[in-house]
C-alpha cells in the first residue's frame, strides 16, 4: 500500500534512544548542558479569569442545567425514591441484564434486590461478575460518580476497586447516581482535591464525562451512541 | 462535533437509488498520483490546489463545516468568557511557553512520574524509530488486533503500515477515520479528519467494505459502525492512542474525544501504547484548567469534549479492570529542531484546529492540498520545518497574512510573524522565483536614487496607462481621471491580478502635485485634486 514510504525496518536493530540521548537534545535546544529548575515559577492561575463557577453558586441548579445543556437527561430524586427511579427507567427500556456499581449510598441501599424482583439480571462490580468484557452484553450501567462539576455539567468517574472503568462507558445506557454533596463548582476545585496525592496513588483512570457519545463526523450532523451511551440519565440526589 | 446540528449539506437527503457504485475499492491513497500526506518531494502545491478550488464538492463541504466551527468557536467564548477571552489566550499562550522554556526539568519530572505508576517509557528520535518501538511490543504479544484512536502523531510516524506489514491489523476507531481507513482515504483537518467527504461516499465504503445495507442516513451509519468497531475493541491485543497533555506533576497523559472510542482503546485491550509528541507537556493538573477551557471551545465550540480520559499509568493491583501494561512513547522527530528560542513559540500548538477553521486560504484549498499531515496555517508553519524548508517551500506563501489563525489561536501563536520569516528565509536561500528576483531586484534599485524611482514610476504609469485604456468598463475615459480598476496587468505581473483588481495610478505623482504647490504655480487644476492625489480611492476625480 505504501509503496513510496517504505520504512519499516529502519531503527528495528539500531540501539534504541535513551532518555539521557534525547535529554541531551532538549538540552542542546534550550542552549545548557544539563537540567535546570525554573528561573521563575509557572505562570500564576487567576481565579477570576479561569473560574466559571464558584460555592456560593446554586450548583445543584447550575449542573442541572449545564448537563441538560450537553444532551444528558436529569432527574432531582430524594434518597428514598432513587431505587424505585432507576428500576422504572430500566423496566421502561425493558433492559434486561445491566452492571451495578453504585457504593456511595449506605449498605441498606438494595438496589439489586429490587430490580432482580422486577426480572432483570444484575452483575456487581466489586463482587467481579461484571468484567469489562461481560460488560458489552449489558444493557445498562448504574453507577455512583467519583465528584461532579457544575460548571460544565461534568461527572467524573475513576477507576477503582470498586470502579469501573467501563459501566459508564461500554453499555448503551448509563444512569449515574450524583448526590449533591458531590457536586463541586469548577474544574479548579477538583484538581484542588486531589492535589499532593502521589501519583502511584492516583485511580489509573480519571474520566470526566460530558455529555453522551457524540459524533458530527458525517455531514456535521449530531449524532448520540457511535461507541459509549447514546444516552445519559443523572440521578440527582437531594440529600444523602 | 458542535453540539448543535448542522445541515450543511442535504441536497441528497432524499433518498438517492441504488447507486451503481464501483464495486472495488478506490485506487489507493493517493492524490494526482502520489501519497496525499507523503507526496514526492519537493512538494509542488500548485496542481492540487487548483483542483480543489475547481472541485465544488469540496468547496461547499470544506466551506460550511468551517465556517459553522469558526462561529462555533466564536460563540463559545463570547458566552462563557465575554472580554476576558483575550486574557485566557494570553494565559494559555504563557503556561506552553514557560512549560517549552523549561522543558527538560518538566520532562524528567513527568518520567519520573510515570515511572512511578507504573508507565514503561520510550524514547523515539525519528518516527520509524517511533514505530519500531511499537512494532516491537506487538510482537512481544504476538497481537494479531491493534484499535486505535485519532492521533495526529500516529499519522505523522504513518503507523498504520508499519504495524499491518506484522500483520497485525490496525483499526481506527474514530467515526471519521475509520470511514477514511475504509476508503483508502486520508485526514484532511486536525479535528474533524472527513471534512471532506459527504454522506454518498460513507454509505458507498459501508456497502463496498462492510457488506452493509446502503443508506444515506448519518444516524444509521455510525450504527453500522457501532456495531463493526464493538468486538473489535473485545477482541483487540493492544490499544493505541496519542495524547492531547502530559502533565508533568503527576506522570499523567490526558486524551480528549468525544465519541468514546478513546476511553475503549485505552481501557479494554490488555495494552495501551501512547504516542505523544514531547511537546504536549503541560506543568501542573491546575493548568489543565486553562487548556481544556480552551481546547473543546476552540476545537469544536463545547465546553469540554465529551470524554477527558486522565490515565497515570496501567491498572493498579488493587483496581478492577484497565490495561495490564501502558507505554508511552516520548516522541522528538523533529520537535527539539523547532525548540530553538527563534522557533519555540510554534511548539506551543494544542492542535484545536481553529486556525484552519478560521483561514481564507484553508477554505479554498482544503487539507490535503498542503501536502503533508499537518495543514492548514499552522501546517503551513511547522511542516517546512519538520520536513525541510526546501520541501516545502510553497507552504509559507500558501497564506494571505490576514491574521485570522493568530486571531484564533487559543495559545497566541503568531503564525503570521514565522511564515513571513519563513520567506524571508526561502530568499535568503536563493529559493525565490526568476520573476520575484528580477522584480525586487528593479523595485529595491529604483527606490534607492531619486532618478530611478522617477524613472519607475513613470513606466508604471504608462505600462498600466495602457493596460487600463483595454479594459472594456472605463473605454472612452481617461483612465487617468476616472480611475478605473486594472483588471489584467501586463506580462509577469498578470498572475497578481488573476485574483484581484488594481486601481491605475492617479493622473499626477504626489512629486509632481508638490512641485507645482512650491512653485505657487497655480495652474488650471485647483487644490480640489489633492485628495484625488492621497491613496488610491477610486473616486472619480473633477469634471472629465
Amino acid at each position: 500500500m505504501a509503496a513510496s514510504h517504505s520504512k519499516a525496518k529502519a531503527g528495528a536493530d539500531q540501539p534504541r534512544t535513551t532518555r539521557k540521548v534525547m535529554m541531551a537534545r532538549v538540552h542542546e535546544a534550550l542552549g545548557r548542558s544539563q537540567t535546570q529548575p525554573p528561573a521563575e515559577p509557572a505562570p500564576v492561575i487567576d481565579d477570576d479569569l479561569v473560574r466559571l463557577a464558584s460555592a456560593t453558586d446554586d450548583l445543584p441548579a447550575l449542573f442541572t442545567k449545564r448537563a441538560i445543556e450537553v444532551g444528558m437527561k436529569v432527574q432531582r430524586v430524594a434518597a428514598a425514591d432513587v431505587i424505585g427511579a432507576v428500576t422504572r427507567a430500566l423496566t421502561d427500556r425493558q433492559a434486561g441484564r445491566v452492571g451495578l456499581s453504585v457504593y456511595s449510598m449506605g449498605d441498606d441501599f438494595k438496589l439489586a434486590e429490587s430490580l432482580e424482583l422486577q426480572g432483570i439480571e444484575t452483575f456487581d462490580f466489586a463482587s467481579n461478575a461484571a468484567s469489562l468484557d461481560a460488560q458489552f452484553e449489558f444493557d445498562a450501567g448504574v453507577t455512583d460518580v467519583r465528584a461532579a462539576m457544575a460548571e460544565t455539567g461534568t461527572m467524573i468517574c475513576t477507576s477503582g476497586p470498586r470502579h469501573s472503568r467501563g459501566l459508564s462507558l461500554v453499555p448503551p445506557f448509563h444512569i449515574a447516581i450524583v448526590r449533591a454533596s458531590d457536586i463541586l463548582p469548577d474544574m479548579l476545585d477538583f484538581w484542588a482535591e486531589i492535589r499532593g496525592i502521589p501519583s502511584p496513588e492516583l485511580p489509573s483512570s480519571i474520566a470526566f464525562i460530558t455529555g453522551p457519545s457524540k459524533t458530527a463526523d458525517i455531514e456535521g450532523v449530531l449524532v448520540t451512541g457511535v461507541h459509549g451511551p447514546g444516552e445519559v440519565l443523572i440521578l440527582l440526589v437531594d440529600h444523602a | 462535533m458542535s453540539t448543535t446540528s448542522t445541515p450543511p449539506n442535504s441536497q441528497q437527503s432524499s433518498p438517492s437509488p441504488q447507486p451503481t457504485m464501483p464495486a472495488h475499492a478506490p485506487a489507493s491513497l493517493t492524490l494526482e498520483g502520489s501519497e496525499i500526506l507523503f507526496p514526492s518531494l519537493p512538494y509542488d502545491i500548485q496542481k492540487r490546489a487548483t483542483s480543489a478550488t475547481q472541485d465544488p464538492q469540496l468547496q461547499a463541504f470544506v466551506n460550511n463545516a468551517t465556517l459553522h466551527k469558526d462561529t462555533a468557536r466564536k460563540e463559545a467564548f463570547a458566552q462563557w468568557f465575554g472580554d476576558k477571552y483575550d486574557d485566557l489566550r494570553t494565559l494559555g499562550g504563557q503556561i506552553k511557553q514557560h512549560t517549552l522554556d523549561y522543558l527538560d526539568h518538566y520532562l524528567d519530572q513527568w518520567i519520573d512520574n510515570a515511572e512511578a505508576a507504573g508507565v514503561k517509557v520510550h524514547y523515539a528520535a525519528t518516527d520509524e524509530e517511533a514505530n519500531a518501538i511499537c512494532v516491537d511490543i506487538a510482537k512481544r504479544h504476538d497481537a494479531k488486533l491493534c484499535v486505535k484512536t485519532k492521533s495526529m502523531v500516529t499519522e505523522e510516524t504513518h503507523l498504520v503500515p508499519d504495524l499491518e506489514a506484522i500483520g497485525c491489523e490496525t483499526i481506527e476507531t474514530d467515526l471519521g477515520e475509520f470511514i477514511l481507513q475504509l476508503d483508502h482515504d486520508a485526514p484532511s483537518h486536525i479535528v474533524t479528519p472527513m471534512i471532506h467527504k459527504d454522506r454518498t461516499a460513507v454509505a458507498r465504503a459501508f456497502t463496498r467494505e462492510l457488506g452493509a445495507e446502503y443508506t444515506e442516513n448519518p444516524e444509521a451509519l455510525a450504527m453500522i459502525a457501532r456495531n463493526h468497531l464493538r468486538e473489535k475493541y473485545r477482541q483487540a491485543d493492544i490499544g493505541i492512542s496519542g495524547g492531547n497533555f502530559l502533565v508533568a506533576e503527576s506522570g499523567s497523559v490526558v486524551i480528549c474525544t468525544n465519541e468514546g472510542n478513546g476511553r475503549l482503546s485505552t481501557s479494554v485491550p490488555p495494552v495501551h501504547i501512547a504516542f505523544v509528541g514531547i511537546e504536549k507537556m503541560i506543568p501542573r493538573r491546575d493548568d489543565l484548567a486553562v487548556l481544556l477551557k480552551l481546547l473543546a471551545r476552540s476545537a469544536v465550540g463545547q465546553p469540554l469534549t465529551v470524554y477527558t480520559h486522565i490515565m497515570t499509568g496501567p491498572k493498579r493491583a488493587t483496581e478492577m479492570d484497565g490495561p495490564e501494561e501502558m507505554h508511552v512513547i516520548l516522541i522528538d522527530n523533529g520537535r527539539t529542531e523547532i525548540l530553538r528560542e527563534e522557533t519555540r513559540e510554534m511548539l506551543r500548538c494544542i492542535r484545536c484546529g481553529a486556525c484552519l477553521n478560521a483561514c481564507p486560504v484553508y477554505r479554498k484549498v482544503g487539507g490535503h492540498a498542503y501536502g503533508a499531515v499537518y495543514s492548514g496555517p499552522i501546517g503551513a508553519l511547522i511542516t517546512p520545518l519538520f520536513k525541510g524548508l526546501k520541501n516545502y517551500k510553497d507552504l509559507p506563501f500558501a497564506s494571505s497574512l490576514c491574521g485570522a489563525c493568530y486571531e484564533a489561536c487559543p495559545v497566541k501563536i503568531d503564525i503570521p510573524k514565522h511564515l513571513i520569516r519563513l520567506r524571508g528565509e526561502l530568499i535568503g536561500m536563493g529559493q525565490a522565483s526568476m520573476v520575484d528576483k528580477v522584480f525586487f531586484r528593479l523595485w529595491a534599485t529604483s527606490l534607492k536614487y531619486s532618478p530611478t524611482y522617477r524613472l519607475g514610476g513613470w513606466a508604471q504609469k504608462m505600462a498600466f496607462r495602457m493596460q487600463a485604456k483595454l479594459n472594456r468598463s472605463i473605454q472612452g475615459k481617461d483612465p487617468y481621471v476616472s480611475r478605473g480598476w486594472l483588471e489584467k496587468a501586463p506580462g509577469p505581473v498578470a498572475g497578481w491580478t488573476s485574483q484581484r483588481s488594481m486601481p491605475t495610478p492617479p493622473a499626477r505623482s504626489f512629486r509632481d502635485w508638490w512641485r507645482s504647490e512650491r512653485d505657487g504655480k497655480t495652474s488650471d487644476q485647483s487644490s480640489s485634486k489633492t485628495s484625488d492625489q492621497s491613496n488610491g480611492d477610486s473616486t472619480p476625480g473633477k469634471g472629465a
